[in-house]
């Protein structure tokens, strides 16, 4: 019954290819593993949205449908963690309160969003979708696979830790300061960020005491009053949930994690990272990851000291490192920035390549899943006609779990009568 | 005695004068050995390309090579023409607190000339040239109705003086920029009022053409731009704004260069093959309307080269500013999705010194023209081609910048600080 509901659900909307789980085999390409090196010719199984097998001579089981990738190649899909698609623009920065964890972009998410396809078109399959920069405290950013069209609750990934998104220096600042409001400095920002957590260490105090009271079976104990945005915070203390941190000046990412040593909370990402270079070793021992782009630079004060010759300093430190995009656009060619390294350091090319597949499943802590083609992980493909660090690649096939999510053939300009003429 | 002091003192600073060597661009260089890309004809393998007195002096696989020449192998490189972008900021904004010195407040103020700001010491400027962007095209501003004007750049020099390769190009119609409380807050208005403005422009010739003493700054720098005397580079960001553009052009008799990021452009190719009118094509990054296909916009370009329309690439969608070293993003997604590389290359090189009156000096390698030569790794439209050696007016520039030095100190910095820990 709910199959039949998802499929009339899906014929109306008209637009999703993907129809019910597929088990496929991609027969004959380059496969890029990405941890495992590279198969020559070799095949990748996918089944009930698995990867079952993966090599050169692999059985492809009696009826399953095969796309013939020969001359092509094929990697895991890629990965952007941080990105504000699949809402809309409005729904970004709930920008009048320079504190409100208590918000979730899952609950704004729009599932046809044609930010989506657009994404998708670029071979990602993976993104986090994050509140903006506007307050210290955003919201909780979600991770989704983009099968487009679906019902949002198939997009969103389940079981992973989620990641609050924090921003400091010059956006928080701007917007309040504007308003005559604090925080109008970095100042005032670091008193919000600390007030924040000293109130809710206050307030898991309280309910483990309260906790405990129930688990000793004193039935007279009170329960402390709920409160939504020390809720949020209270899961961050215990590490149920993490950080993604907007920050550009080395001063600031130095600060951020010694203020998650204070308080005992994880960092997972340092997101736009400008200065990232400049203490390198310092976010390395942290084990944060730096996200951030290959060349923006200048566009404010705080962002004039980009470089894109850093990412070599970042890489020999030790820093996990990964390509985003922050925008609609450049997610379609987040492997051409990622080539784009290569111009202005000395890396080989299956450590760019990480920047946009296991690096950034590992910020995600989803490792295991996705970000690499290996037996037992998530069937998500991109299929590019050229290697992907080829400037004049692009991507003509994106699956997902088995699913045909993009297929150029059929969504791109050559499948408009008369082409774009 | 006195004569003779002077004439001692004359020839003393004459000496030094040659012994310490002329500013730029006078010795004898050849580059050998590499694959040369002309752009303008075919590129040559294992050619030689000499340089001498800032110009090209030859080209090709057997050329007389000066002696003394300095000698630079580019075995297994390529060498390009210089880049050049069209409608830039560069040299008039970068550093953080100077603020930009473009789009001044008022509808109209097509008088004013970007030189009188030109700083050669904004940081843009290295950015840019280490990554082969040798000339750029620097307008007062593009937001505005009627902005100011465009001057040409090549990316080196103490002096302002020292970068002008022409100034007063052409001026630039913003027929996209609607006001937000003001006339004109539409289109219709919009229209009209270019119209009523290039009247009163052609008036004021007439007037002055009749001998009247007739003195008005704005309506001299308008009437300078009427039958086609200098172009106009419309900033045309839609249907509506394309046809507003086509219109001005034919009504005024205008040489008009369109600047677009809108795949409406589209619905205008054939009329503007058949009208020869250049195109700055911006959009090849843009996302398009989510009826039409994904990959609409990336295709834009080769259907211009398919028109054989003239066409320029830009990696903004307005007046690009510090990452105008990005001109190759947009030449690379081009070819992915159907340009020739060729065609990509001249897009970024010799259509836009086409397109602004400048291919007599720049755009390709051939001799005669200004030595602005880049030498990379892989072919110029690769992201990961690295640049090697960038000659701008036959100078060799040297491959630093705000950024090279910033990696300098902090590789030091990061390496001291993790060999204290160890």
């Amino acid at each position: 019954m709910l199959k039949r509901t998802t499929t009339i659900f899906l014929a109306l909307a008209g637009f999703s290819l993907a129809l019910a789980a597929q088990d496929v085999a991609l027969k004959g390409g380059t496969i890029l593993t990405i941890t495992r090196g590279v198969i020559e010719n070799g095949t990748v199984v996918i089944q009930k949205g698995k990867i079952t097998a993966l090599g050169k001579n692999v059985a492809i089981p009696a009826g399953l449908k095969v796309i013939d990738v020969a001359g092509k190649f094929v990697l895991p899909g890629l990965i952007d963690t941080h990105t504000h698609i699949a809402m809309d623009g409005g729904d970004v920065n709930e920008a009048t309160d320079p504190s409100t964890p208590h918000l979730w972009m899952k609950d704004v998410l729009v599932s046809d969003h044609p930010s989506i396809l657009t994404t998708l078109s670029g071979g990602v399959t993976t993104v986090k979708t994050m509140h903006g920069s506007a307050n210290v405290f955003g919201a909780v950013n979600a991770v989704i696979k983009l099968k487009y069209a679906r019902p949002l609750n198939e997009l969103l990934v389940q079981g992973v830790r989620p990641q609050l998104k924090m921003a400091l220096g010059e956006n928080p600042k701007r917007v309040y300061g504007e308003q005559g409001r604090s925080p109008s400095t970095r100042l005032g920002t670091a008193y919000v960020a600390r007030k924040a957590f000293t109130d809710a260490r206050e307030y898991k105090a309280k309910w483990d005491e309260y906790e405990k009271a129930v688990a000793a079976g004193k039935t007279e104990a009170k329960p402390p009053a709920r409160d939504d945005k020390l809720d949020t915070l209270k899961m961050v203390l215990e590490k149920k949930m993490t950080i993604d941190c907007h920050i550009y000046r080395a001063d600031e990412i130095v600060w951020f994690l010694n203020f998650c040593r204070e308080f005992d909370i994880v960092c997972s990402q340092i997101s736009h990272c400008i200065d990232g270079y400049k203490v390198a070793d310092i976010i390395a021992a942290s084990g944060a990851t730096a996200g951030g782009w290959t060349d923006w630079w200048g566009f404010k004060e705080e962002a004039y000291d980009g470089c894109p010759y850093g990412f070599e300093i970042m890489h020999r430190a030790g820093v996990n490192i990964v390509i985003n995009s922050d925008s609609p656009d450049e997610s379609r060619y987040l492997y051409l920035n990622a080539a784009k390294v290569q111009k202005y350091n000395d890396l080989p090319n299956d450590v760019v390549l990480r920047m946009f597949t296991i690096n950034a499943a590992k910020a995600l802590e989803m490792e295991n899943r996705i970000g690499s083609l290996e037996v037992g992980k998530d069937g998500d493909c991109a299929v590019f006609d050229k290697y992907p660090l080829d400037s004049t690649a692009k991507c003509v096939l994106a699956l997902i779990e088995g699913d045909v999510f993009f297929d150029l053939a059929r969504q791109g300009v050559s499948a408009v009568k008369g082409g774009v003429r | 005695m006195k004569r003779a002091a002077v004439y001692s003192l004359v020839l003393v600073l004459g000496l030094l004068a040659l012994a310490s060597g002329p500013a730029f661009g006078q010795d004898a260089v050849v580059i050998k050995n590499g694959k040369i890309v002309p752009v303008s004809g075919a590129p040559i393998s294992g050619g030689s390309l000499v340089i001498e007195k800032g110009k090209i002096t030859a080209i090709g696989t057997n050329v007389k090579i000066p002696a003394n020449a300095r000698v630079i192998d580019a075995s297994g490189m390529y060498v390009y023409p210089g880049m050049v972008a069209p409608l830039t900021a560069v040299g008039l904004t970068g550093y953080p607190g100077a603020g930009s010195d473009i789009n001044e407040v008022g509808l109209s103020s097509p008088y004013l000339d970007p030189f009188e700001a030109l700083n050669p010491e904004d940081e843009t400027i290295g950015v840019a040239r280490v990554d082969g962007v040798t000339t750029v095209m620097t307008a007062a501003g593009t937001a505005r109705l009627i902005n100011g004007k465009v001057i040409a750049l090549h990316l080196d020099g103490d002096l302002p003086e020292d970068m002008i390769l022409q100034r007063d190009v052409c001026l630039v119609f913003n027929t996209s920029a609607r006001q937000a409380n003001s006339y004109p807050a539409t289109f219709e208005g919009l229209s009209r009022y270019f119209t009523d403005k290039l009247d009163k422009a052609r008036q004021f010739a007439d007037k002055k053409k009749a001998g009247e003493s007739v003195r008005d700054p704005e309506m001299e720098a308008l009437a300078a731009v009427l039958d086609g005397q200098k172009p106009v580079v419309f900033v045309a960001q839609g249907e509506v704004p394309l046809r507003i553009a086509l219109r001005l052009i034919t009504d005024f008799k205008l040489k008009g260069i369109l600047f677009t990021a809108s795949n409406d452009l589209l619905k205008f190719v054939d009329e503007i093959a058949a009208r020869k009118i250049p195109v700055i094509w911006a959009g090849t990054t843009g996302l398009p309307d989510r009826w039409k296909p994904v990959d609409l916009n990336y295709h834009m370009a080769a259907v211009l080269a398919e028109k054989k329309i003239l066409f320029a690439l830009s990696e903004s969608a307005g007046q690009g500013g510090g990452n105008v070293r990005r001109l190759p993003v947009p030449a690379s997604l081009s070819v992915a999705y159907g340009l020739s590389e060729e065609e990509a290359v001249k897009a970024m090189t010799l259509n836009p010194a086409r397109i602004f009156g400048l291919d007599d000096r720049i755009g390709s390698l051939d001799v005669g023209k200004s030595a602005d030569i880049v030498i990379c790794t892989k072919p110029l439209i690769q992201a990961s081609a690295k640049i090697k050696t960038v000659f701008i007016a036959g100078k060799e520039i040297p491959l630093t910048n705000v950024q090279t030095r910033l990696r300098d100190k902090y590789r030091r910095i990061v390496e001291d600080r993790m060999a204290r820990k160890k």
